[in-house]
């Protein structure tokens, strides 16, 4: 059952001019991890970049670079959903027996699939950025912080079910990305600058999502470095302190998104698809 | 005969104007059953009702004796409206999709391409069909796995003449099969020439339904009663005025044959010395309301 879902939209995407261009362009996104901070390191001096590309800071850098790319996956996710209404397709699945809840859990297993993926492929370009830089390697420092890929997948499948949600919500593709790009990008933002002087503004469901991969203390490994350059085998990275505390803040992700998939699923059971 | 589908007081409306109003329907198996109305009379809110696409109001409706579900809808091959498929597919790869729901291997995607004509064109983007070729497609697409029950809203819409006559074709086949046929049509040629049973429906309601014979057929049909209907049931039967004779609820139906009028029966039962104290001609009230569905559209 869940194989033949998968299939399904398996044949959908994969023929789906505007996935593969999107995959393109994420690809390409990581491939610029791997080959262009490397090469704008040689333009720097004194400080080296490359100190951020050794095992086990790499991890932490890396996730919180690729987090935005997030954002594409999500745009494909809106894009094929939306699709399936103005193509009436929604209604032809139906029509040859899937049920509603059916066609809900193709978009879910969907987003897992490609969450994994991403994870995968942020692991995969972690780890060679890592083998590539790193004086010292034991497996011990290499595996430290990678942690932060289970941190990494829930955002990923947050950003992408919230899109979900966006989608089956407004129906329209353009409409669509245009409003989840401005939650993303402008609404949860400004909601922050507004709310900066209360404490609710961690609790806004991008920021939490965001602080699940923070901004790590790049300025704290420099100095570490230039005051002893040899303390290398120990994580040098650490979060910048702020926002709620981490158990409550993945909490709170894992409460949004749940909220999301309910919100999908009822919205999913309600639609007519004419 | 076993119930396929059973439809009972089912009620949609959308906004202010009922679709729909207490739909009572019926339909057995092997029945090529036709759903007849003008535009807007309900037709293809009913199928798709019974499809699973939107929801009734009031009623419900069982699909072989048992409660509406997802499943059951894999065994039925089904075109509600125009059909809907991926745009950007070619059409092997949107009859996959179908298949991967329907559970079965891609076996039989052949086939029913060859059926609906669109073999040669099975390459081809969905989106680069003509819009007769769309509803083959829609057809074939009906036809995959050799449903049960075929339930065909409209399907020679967009079709020029030849495509109809192709597509009339392959649904008679399928009703020589033993197929249960559900097919709704606003054309009364088009029920009468395919569906043994026929149900009309107007603004959403049910004017009459029975079989085609009865309803639509060319041939007149009168009930009468007299004070003896056994012996002019007798006399009747030698006559050569009538083709059948049936005895319901105590009152005698009778198919005249061809240009036999009321009164010549009339007269035939006077001359016997019977007099006649009821007669109706059943396919006259029919007949007038439906010309006068025909008239609206």
């Amino acid at each position: 059952m869940i194989r033949r879902l998968l299939h399904i939209e398996q044949i959908k995407l994969l023929n789906y001019n505007p996935f593969r261009i999107t995959l393109g362009i994420y690809f390409l996104a990581f491939a610029l991890g791997l080959l262009i901070y490397p090469a704008i390191d040689k333009e720097i001096p004194v400080i080296s970049l490359s100190d951020l590309f050794r095992f086990p800071d790499v991890w932490l850098f890396l996730t919180w670079i690729t987090e935005p790319y997030n954002i594409l996956l999500a745009m494909v996710i809106i894009m094929i959903t939306t699709k399936e209404f103005s193509n009436h397709t929604f209604k032809t699945q139906l029509i040859f027996g899937l049920s509603r809840t059916e066609l809900l859990l193709q978009k879910l297993m969907l987003i897992v699939v490609l969450a994994l993926f991403a994870t995968l492929l942020l692991g995969a370009t972690s780890l060679t950025l890592g083998l590539i830089y790193s004086y010292k390697i034991t497996f011990k420092i290499a595996m430290d912080n990678t942690y932060i890929l289970l941190r990494y997948f829930l955002s990923s499948f947050t950003y992408m079910s919230m899109g979900l949600l966006v989608a089956l919500l407004i129906k329209n593709t353009a409409m669509s990305l245009l409003t989840f790009l401005a939650l993303r990008t402008f609404v949860d933002p400004v909601l922050f600058l507004i709310l900066r002087k209360y404490e609710v503004k961690w609790y806004l469901p991008m920021r939490t999502t965001t602080q699940l991969t923070p901004v790590p203390n790049v300025i704290e490994i420099f100095e570490k470095k230039m005051n002893s350059p040899d303390s290398i085998n120990e994580s040098a990275l650490e979060f910048v302190p702020e926002g709620l505390p981490d158990w409550l803040n993945i909490l709170m992700v894992l409460l949004y998104t749940s909220l999301a998939i309910w919100a999908s699923y009822r919205l999913m059971q309600r639609r007519r698809f004419v | 005969m076993n119930e396929i589908l059973s439809i009972q007081g089912l009620s949609k409306s959308y906004k202010s104007v009922k679709a729909i109003r207490k739909l009572n329907l019926q339909i057995l198996e092997g029945q090529a059953y036709g759903i007849l109305g003008p535009n807007g009379s309900g037709k293809t809110t009913t199928l798709s009702i019974v499809t699973g696409i939107i929801r009734q109001d009031e009623g419900s409706f069982s699909w072989f004796g048992e409660p509406p579900e997802a499943g059951q809808r894999r065994f039925i091959g089904s075109l509600i409206e125009t059909p809907h498929f991926y745009p950007y597919l070619n059409l092997e790869k949107n009859l996959r999709i179908i298949c991967d729901i329907k559970g079965m291997d891609y076996r039989d995607i052949h086939r029913v391409l060859q059926t609906a004509k669109l073999f040669e064109r099975r390459k081809s983007k969905f989106s680069t069909l003509s819009l007769g070729m769309k509803q083959r497609l829609g057809i074939a697409a009906a036809l995959l796995g050799d449903p049960r029950v075929l339930v065909l809203d409209e399907p020679t819409n967009g079709l020029d003449p030849e495509g109809i006559a192709e597509v009339r074709e392959v649904v008679l086949e399928q009703v020589k099969q033993g197929k249960t046929l559900i097919l709704a049509s606003h054309i009364l040629s088009e029920v009468e020439k395919i569906c043994n049973h026929v149900a009309i429906l107007k603004k959403g309601e049910l004017l009459a339904n029975g079989p085609v014979k009865e309803l639509l057929a060319e041939d007149e049909i009168i009930e009468l009663s007299c004070n003896n209907n056994e012996s002019l049931r007798k006399k009747l039967e030698n006559s050569g005025l009538v083709k059948e004779i049936e005895t319901e609820n105590g009152v005698l139906v009778l198919t005249l044959n061809e240009k036999i009028t009321p009164s010549e029966i009339n007269a035939f039962a006077f001359d016997q010395k019977l007099v006649i104290h009821h007669l109706l001609s059943r396919k006259r009230s029919l007949e007038s309301q439906f010309l006068e569905l025909v008239k609206e559209e």
